[in-house]
């Protein structure tokens, strides 16, 4: 009877203990993110039946397109990430002061991001071609002939017309304008914390500006622009629908390209779908490892900076 | 002077990066309120028709109206020769985007059958007819509408129950393992969505939820839990807990006092958690492309509408409809921006 009595009260408690408030997030994560995932790491090294393999990779890895994939995909997160972080900055640190309508020029560096990655695709495929406005523009400011005469340009061109390196240029283009405004806002943000008299002060102690931004203002500024930073490079490894937007699918292939490409483009065979599995995963590997290099690289940095002091 | 010189150089730099933002959104709207005909043109116009202005002459061998047009001013484009005003009517509504009546077609054209000379027309434009084009020409539009906006809803409500909970909890509990908890949720928000999104299909089948909206929402649920968690933790924390002492001093219930001081205090903080998970559902493509069969959203029609060709003007139409909700609620989340980046 006392027995029943201690496991109904135990029961009370655990019912009313504030764990059960994490409970239905724990089912969801369960069920819907961690079975997922680990689903997809076993069907990597299976066969369809479940006898461990490592041939899913091996197809992958002879798979035509799979350097290109990972080099275009590797190349885009680099580039874009290092040339988004550079001009952000040095916009950043031309455009730190208050004048007047810095409010309405926040205003408008917002939208790039805000908008649907499907509606940038249309947007750009509406300006690459032939007749489109980019050329449209080009003709209008006169940009046309000064690029003509220069041997930049012959004639209209056709932008989508290219291929390799110089497509991957392209959607890296497309991002930093998508991404650009909004790296700006952040280091805008970070730069406004941080106290401008210690800039000063630097100066007035003979260092130069140049040095008083790599010393002062990069660290002080640092904490919020890495996460940030982090989070555009995983970001940047995930690259693929505005580029089958404007390339098509197997022209300029990724990484997420080729998972897209074997789960919703060719036929839905067992085989297609572990060569979509085995792109997942690699993926996953690919950005785990890269963002955990990241993370490496920054912080030490700061360590030794540190011991510098 | 020096001052001067800075001073206007800083607002040179500041309007040319406004005009590389602006100036291509300005050509994505001005295409989706060209014409069929104005599509064609080259350069593209960089603010949209109102009006279109037109010539017509009697062509007497053919017996017919010949309808021209200034692509340019120097160019004159001979568009469309018939004598049959209900087939010019619908022509005009179809190429050009002028919505008019035959009878009023007749009335200005039909006197120059006789006097041969050449007449300046000149109608007003249906600025929104791609809109109404787009919903006709791609079929499942208002339907993907519809799923877009039930993906946000369920997307919703997932998230704002579950999260929701998990922040009541991280703020106002003493249970371990929070710093587990939140390096837990930054896990989740590192992985790419698309690769969950694989296994997902199978796993969608199995629970009979492939090719639905909830299906999708419980993906898009998956960053957005946590920052649903991370929103209202921090919302919970700014509550003044003297404000529920006191009313239980009073003999509220717990129920009650939740019900009427806290979760007051708390709506701003789930507004901005439902704004966030409607920009993950409304935006998103990819996960749909892979989790959805018939049953398209928005975007992903939007994304798929590539592929039809002479039709970019409508896609183009169908582009601005998906962005004009992103930039609302994108600009009313301004303040919090610095979170969802990435």
């Amino acid at each position: 009877m006392s027995k029943r009595k201690t496991v109904i009260h135990s029961i009370k408690r655990i019912v009313k203990s504030p764990y059960m408030l994490l409970l239905p997030a724990l089912l969801f994560y369960l069920l819907f993110w961690l079975l997922p995932v680990v689903m997809s790491i076993f069907q990597s090294f299976t066969t369809v039946d479940g006898t461990p393999t490592l041939q899913n990779f091996i197809n992958m890895f002879n798979e035509s397109r799979f350097m290109r994939a990972l080099i275009n995909t590797l190349v885009f997160a680099v580039v874009s990430l290092t040339l988004q972080f550079f001009l952000a900055i040095l916009l950043a640190l031309l455009i730190n002061k208050k004048f007047k309508g810095s409010r309405l020029f926040l205003f408008f560096m917002i939208i790039p991001m805000a908008l649907p990655q499907a509606a940038v695709g249309i947007l750009w495929n509406t300006g690459l071609t032939e007749a489109g406005w980019l050329n449209s523009l080009f003709h209008v400011t006169g940009l046309q002939t000064v690029l003509e005469s220069l041997g930049v340009l012959d004639g209209r061109t056709l932008w989508t017309n290219v291929t390799g390196t110089r497509a991957v240029m392209t959607i890296v283009l497309i991002d930093t304008w998508t991404v650009l405004p909004s790296v700006m806002i952040i280091i805008l943000a970070g730069l406004q914390n941080f106290n401008r008299e210690l800039s000063e002060a630097a100066q007035v102690f003979g260092a130069s500006r140049g040095r008083a931004v790599k010393d002062i203002v990069i660290p002080i500024i640092k904490p919020s622009i890495v996460t940030a930073l982090l989070l555009r490079l995983i970001a940047g490894l995930q690259v693929w629908l505005i580029s089958v937007m404007i390339f098509g699918y197997g022209r300029v292939p990724y990484l997420l390209e080729r998972v897209v490409y074997y789960m919703s483009v060719v036929a839905r065979t067992d085989a297609n779908y572990r060569m979509a599995v085995s792109y997942s995963v690699f993926t996953l590997f690919v950005i785990l490892t890269v963002a955990f290099l990241f993370v490496r690289l920054t912080s030490g940095k700061t360590e030794w900076r540190k011991a510098d002091e | 002077m020096n001052k001067i010189i800075r001073h206007s150089l800083l607002y040179v730099l500041v309007a040319l990066v406004v005009s590389i933002v602006l100036v291509p959104l300005m050509y994505l709207t001005t295409i989706s309120l060209s014409s069929n005909i104005e599509l064609g043109d080259f350069p593209k116009n960089f603010i949209p028709n109102l009006t279109v202005e037109l010539e017509a002459e009697w062509d007497e061998d053919r017996e017919a109206f010949t309808i021209y047009r200034y692509a340019t001013k120097e160019r004159r484009q001979a568009l469309y020769r018939s004598d049959n005003f209900e087939e010019m009517a619908r022509y005009f509504e179809r190429y050009l985007n002028i919505y008019t009546e035959p009878e009023v077609l007749e009335n200005d054209i039909e006197p120059i059958r006789e006097t041969d000379e050449v007449i300046e027309l000149r109608y007003r434009k249906n600025l929104f007819a791609n809109y109404q084009k787009f919903f006709e020409i791609f079929s499942g539009a208002r339907d993907a509408l519809i799923n877009s906006i039930l993906a946000v809803f369920y997307t919703i409500l997932l998230s704002l129950s579950i999260g929701g909970a998990v922040g009541y909890t991280l703020a106002r509990t003493k249970i371990k393992g929070k710093e587990t908890i939140g390096l837990a949720a930054l896990v989740v928000r590192m992985f790419p969505i698309i690769s969950i999104s694989v296994p997902m299909a199978i796993l969608l089948i199995r629970y009979g939820m492939f090719d639905t909206m909830l299906g999708l929402a419980f993906i898009y649920s998956i960053p957005n839990i946590g920052l649903t968690a991370w929103i209202t933790r921090s919302i919970f924390l700014g509550i003044d807990k003297e404000l529920e002492e006191a009313s239980y001093v009073f003999g509220a219930t717990k129920l009650r006092t939740l019900r009427s001081i806290t979760i007051p205090l708390v709506i701003p903080g789930f507004a901005a958690a439902s704004m966030y998970a409607f920009i993950i559902a409304w935006n998103d493509a990819a996960v749909a492309l892979l989790l959805t069969d018939r049953n398209e959203t928005l975007a992903l029609l939007i994304f798929r509408s590539i592929g039809a060709t002479g039709a970019i003007h409508y896609a183009s139409a169908g582009a601005i409809i998906l962005i004009i909700p992103a930039l609302i609620f994108t600009f009313l989340l301004k303040d919090y921006i610095n979170r969802i980046w990435g």
